[in-house]
């Protein structure tokens, strides 16, 4: 019996062996959900890449080629990291988020060490599945952009896919929601910082020198998060806006008076919804604003993991008609003095625009039809509110010299009301912009329309000398600092225009490369006003 | 780890309890019924893993298991002149994985690089019959049996936390196969033997990889053989 146990005593020992040792571990989760707290630290690394590993990635494609004549060679490599972070919803609720953070690496010059860290906001996307982070999906075309334009250049970047999308539950996006978004990149800045020194790449490091950007919503979202940090006391050196929504009420005004934007019938459900959640007063029910055809889901609908061509041939969403081609008849009540003149001309300021009547009508006249997503009688309650308590804007309207005043008085139409309180002439008084600010956008964008935002701010803030704003494509030609970034422009639509209309193209007629070229305008413009933004921020960091 | 020391404590006293020896009270001058044995193991895996799924994940990313030698262990009670039951184990080997596929994930080195370890703890229990009676100093042995396999001590290295995107929790399921052995002993005196076996199994296992909260998996199959040369001793 003893030799048995001794050789029970040897397998034993095996076993215990076997007992021995320990598995790794991943990452830290963190329980505490307060804001800016990051999930996953450190966080997941999704790509590396060296700086000559990424030049032949992007020029494997022809878009990405463009883009490398633009940026120049990646001076350094880029290790994208994918963040999860505690933010609140539009209604301050309590939200998972995500985001990238692209760090610089390389032994160049500038690519390790203290580097400046930009805060970016992308524009506006109806796929819900948008991660900005993944550099191996190719239709993340901004997060290409946005790597090549500054992190390969020696910039950290930081920048969330917004609540709503990605991992976030939210089940909505907070959609030029100027509170919730700013305190979102607030929260994603502070989670980058956590996870910064745990990457792979610790040698490089936050030099302090916080700049901010943004293009499109992200250009409005910039705006506010530097209102945001600057309130909180924490200094920015520099940010630039690309084509932003800014002067929300003035540029709904706009809309509402059928200046229908490109892309207005997906702006308008993320709007309606987002302000929904954040004031509770927009509808009681979601045909109080939507056409019967829509109204049903239209909350819930974008953003979608669905794509946008789809849920238009599902018939969720029109594709151009944002209202009714039957104009509404307004009755203004008789307590309003000239009641009934005033009825007779806001019928009219809202008929659809006769085709011939401005150079931009045919655009503009795309967003009527039937069916139609926005009804006559929001249009109507709409367009009384401004008569009453007009933006400075609504020159048409009121017959008044252009001013860049927001209205006199909080508007009392719901949906106009978060217009105003979203817009960014709230920053005014002690408060003005204290970092250097570039405004960038081109005259002729037909989806944030230039002369109502970007015009409408730089007159607002004429005053201000930190202030600067730049036409990307100025009528009068390339003129200025800008020159050389306008003149590309130019020369590039130039170009892509003739283009369409050779065999490899596609072999348009002039009318219709040159409406493709008109839709396709606002995005062509964000990487020229990227460039611009860090031509900017190269001044500014030498000052 | 406790539960694996348990299930070897387990299979002894299985097999003990279960032994009426057959042998013959006079047969002094042939070995003992209990022997234990001390070798090596040259240990050959044959991997067929499938690609890697999962997020950031690109085709054709697959992996292999370096081959390795270790020490064997085994207790043998023999029941029957012509049966005995062996419990093998070895001293758990450290295995290397490595990376194959595309020569760079990215930038990272990929095709080649060793991304993980991990050490096996497989005990297989093994029915062998003996050919030739006893007195015979030379007699070859079929067997079959069962394979329990376990991993612990998992890692992933350096290079495949590069690859992966950052440090990486590695789960790897535990796996019951069979198992079959050819061999033959040669018997020195009553008491000191040799051996010689070819054995192969069949294991099988899903690998989940956790990096950063990030899931990817992968199933993989060995068909592991395995060389033991080894002596015994009998009591």
């Amino acid at each position: 019996m003893k030799r048995i146990c001794a050789a029970t005593v040897v397998l034993a020992a095996v076993a215990t062996l076997a007992a021995c040792g320990s598995d790794s571990t991943t990452s830290t989760v963190g329980s505490a959900t307060t804001r800016g707290t990051l999930v996953e630290n450190p966080p997941l690394r999704i790509a590396s890449l060296d700086a000559a590993d990424f030049q032949a990635q992007l020029s494997a494609s022809s878009a990405g080629a463009q883009l490398l004549q633009l940026t120049g060679p990646p001076a350094c490599g880029v290790d994208f990291y994918y963040l999860k972070f505690w933010t609140v919803g539009g209604a301050g609720e309590t939200t998972e988020s995500s985001g990238a953070l692209m760090v610089p690496t390389g032994s160049g010059a500038g690519c390790s060490g203290p580097r400046p860290m930009l805060l970016y906001a992308h524009g506006t996307q109806t796929n819900k599945l948008l991660n900005i982070a993944d550099i191996t999906n190719t239709s993340n075309t901004e997060g290409a952009l946005i790597a090549a334009m500054f992190a390969a250049q020696g910039y950290i970047v930081v920048a969330p896919n917004y609540a709503g999308y990605d991992i976030s539950t939210l089940g909505y996006h907070p959609f030029l929601n100027a509170t919730q978004q700013s305190d979102e990149m607030i929260d994603i800045l502070s989670a980058a910082r956590t996870a910064l020194p745990h990457t792979f790449a610790a040698t490089t490091k936050d030099s302090g020198q916080l700049l901010v950007a943004g293009y499109s919503e992200g250009g409005h979202v910039a705006v506010a998060t530097v209102k945001a940090l600057e309130a909180a006391g924490q200094p920015v050196i520099a940010a630039s806006g690309g084509s932003g929504p800014y002067a929300l009420e003035a540029f709904g005004d706009a809309i509402m008076f059928g200046n229908v934007d490109i892309g207005s019938t997906e702006f308008a459900p993320l709007l309606t919804t987002s302000y929904q959640h954040e004031f509770g007063n927009i509808y009681s029910s979601t045909s109080d604003i939507y056409s019967s055809t829509y109204a049903s889901g239209i909350d819930t609908l974008l953003p979608s993991a669905t794509p946008i061509d789809t849920l238009f041939a599902q018939n969720k969403l029109p594709e151009t008609a944002l209202f009714d081609s039957t104009t509404p008849i307004v009755t203004v009540p008789n307590t309003i003095p000239n009641n009934v003149m005033l009825s007779a001309e806001l019928t009219a300021a809202l008929a659809e625009p006769a085709p011939t009547s401005s150079p931009e009508a045919p655009i503009f006249d795309l967003g009527f039809g039937n069916p139609y997503l926005i009804n006559n009688d929001t249009r109507a309650a709409y367009a009384e509110d401004a008569a009453l308590d007009p933006d400075g804007e609504d020159t048409p309207l009121t017959g008044m010299a252009a001013s860049p005043a927001l209205a006199p008085s909080s508007p009392s139409y719901p949906l106009r009301k978060a217009f105003y309180l979203n817009d960014m002439r709230s920053w005014y008084g002690s408060t003005l912009p204290g970092a250097p600010l570039l405004m960038c956008g081109g005259e002729n964008d037909p989806t944030v329309f230039y002369p109502v935002n970007t015009g409408t701010m730089a007159a607002f803030w004429s005053a201000v000398p930190t202030v600067s704003t730049l036409d990307i494509d100025p009528a009068g030609g390339p003129s200025g600092p800008y020159a050389a970034i306008q003149g590309a422009f130019q020369t590039s639509e130039a170009q892509q225009l003739a283009y369409l209309q050779t065999a490899p193209g596609g072999g348009l007629s002039a009318t219709a490369a040159a409406e493709q070229m008109i839709e396709g305008y606002h995005v062509a413009v964000d990487p020229f006003c990227a460039l611009a933004a860090r031509a900017f921020f190269t001044q500014v960091l030498a000052e | 780890m406790k539960r694996l020391a348990w299930t070897a404590r387990a299979l002894l006293p299985l097999a003990l309890a279960t032994a009426p020896s057959a042998r013959a009270d006079g047969a002094d001058e042939l070995p003992p019924p209990n022997t234990v044995r001390v070798g090596l193991y040259d240990i050959m895996y044959h991997v067929n893993a499938r690609d890697l799924s999962g997020p950031y994940v690109p085709a054709g990313v697959g992996l292999d298991v370096q081959d390795v030698q270790t020490v064997y262990l085994a207790y043998v009670r023999e029941f029957f002149y012509h049966l005995d039951l062996e419990l093998a184990l070895g001293v758990p080997p450290l295995t290397k994985t490595v990376g194959r596929g595309p020569a760079t994930l990215g930038s990272v080195p990929y095709n080649g690089a060793i991304i993980s370890s991990a050490r096996w703890f497989a005990p297989s229990l093994v029915a062998n019959y003996v050919f030739l009676s006893p007195e015979h100093a030379l007699r070859p042995y079929i067997g079959v049996g069962i394979n329990y396999t376990s991993f612990y001590d998992r890692d992933s290295t350096a290079s495949g936390d590069a690859a992966s995107g950052g440090p990486t929790r590695l789960s790897l399921s535990s796996s019951v196969g069979p198992v079959g052995t050819v061999g033959v002993t040669y018997r020195i005196d009553r008491r000191w033997s040799l051996y010689a076996s070819y054995s192969f199994s069949e294991v099988q296992t899903n690998l989940i990889a956790n990096t950063a909260g990030v899931i990817r998996t992968t199933h993989v199959s060995f068909g592991p053989d395995a060389l033991i040369v080894a002596a015994g001793f009998s009591f």
